[in-house]
């Protein structure tokens, strides 16, 4: 573990801006792409004649957040791993890219509120896909990890 | 409009997330990666309160400025299972799976009890 770091308040506001460049970015890059499943597939609401009827549970994964995610972790981990193995915590491209833009990119409390959606729907299938979830998280730091490409 | 308060909100809550990181290096650098855990959990809280709080079709710029923006700007997936991996690959194995383990574990906690704070 690396020895207590202080920041001068210039240092520091410097930091804050990187992480809130790169948190803007990821964030928006994350609204917008989560926009399209929207459009694309709506999961809620009636559907025809039968406005009753529960749609069915597959129809709720959240594909596209999923993939942000695993994405997400696949990069930074090889960002981290690689290209930025030598920088401090808070060297401002490592706060820039990992903590602003991958954060802000991937989220941990959307995918929340999706399995809340979908224990509603059901609740095996919640589970099952929360699982998947942790899995891909495991399996995209094993690949980011693996990376062997360095630019 | 709503995207540009999103995206602001998002940017706030990375701050927020990277401030918390901040502080607790400082006084303890060794407990570094439990910030990541705090902010998981404490975002993943909120956003379960916001969206049980604020139900109505009227508050759905609000939800989407809470939740897509400042919850999803104060959690990270990427760093819940990157700072892991980087831990496992100094040999720190309990370090890693214990951060892996916790923080699913933490955030389904901090979920209910948003719920519960919104009842």
């Amino acid at each position: 573990m690396r020895a207590t770091i202080s920041l001068s308040p210039r240092q520091l506001l410097f930091a804050v801006l990187a992480v809130a460049l790169g948190g803007a970015v990821g964030t928006l890059v994350r609204d917008l792409a989560l926009k399209l499943q929207a459009t694309q597939a709506p999961i809620t609401g009636w559907s025809g004649y039968a406005p009753l009827a529960q749609p069915p549970w597959t129809g709720a994964i959240p594909w596209v957040l999923l993939l942000i995610n695993f994405v997400g972790v696949v990069l930074a981990t090889w960002a981290l791993a690689q290209p930025l193995r030598h920088h401090e915590p808070n060297d401002l491209m490592r706060l820039l890219v990992i903590t602003g833009f991958f954060g802000g990119f991937t989220s941990y409390s959307s995918l929340f509120v999706a399995f809340d959606t979908l224990w509603h729907l059901s609740p095996a299938g919640c589970v099952v896909v929360a699982l998947g979830a942790l899995a891909s998280g495991v399996l995209g730091a094993w690949i980011g990890l693996k990376l062997r490409w360095r630019p | 409009m709503t995207l540009t308060l999103v995206t602001l909100a998002g940017a706030f809550g990375s701050v927020v997330r990277y401030l918390f990181e901040y502080a607790l290096r400082r006084h303890h650098p060794a407990l570094r990666p439990w910030a990541t855990v705090a902010a998981n959990v404490l975002g993943t809280t909120m956003a379960a309160y916001v969206t049980y709080k604020f139900v109505t079709f009227g508050d759905a710029h609000l939800r989407s400025i809470l939740v897509t923006g400042f919850c999803g700007g104060l959690t990270t997936f990427s760093s819940a299972f990157a700072i892991p991996a980087i831990l496992q690959r100094e040999h720190h194995w309990g370090y890693s799976i214990g951060l892996v383990l916790t923080t699913p574990l933490l955030c389904s906690a901090g979920f209910l009890a948003g719920i519960a704070l919104a009842h």
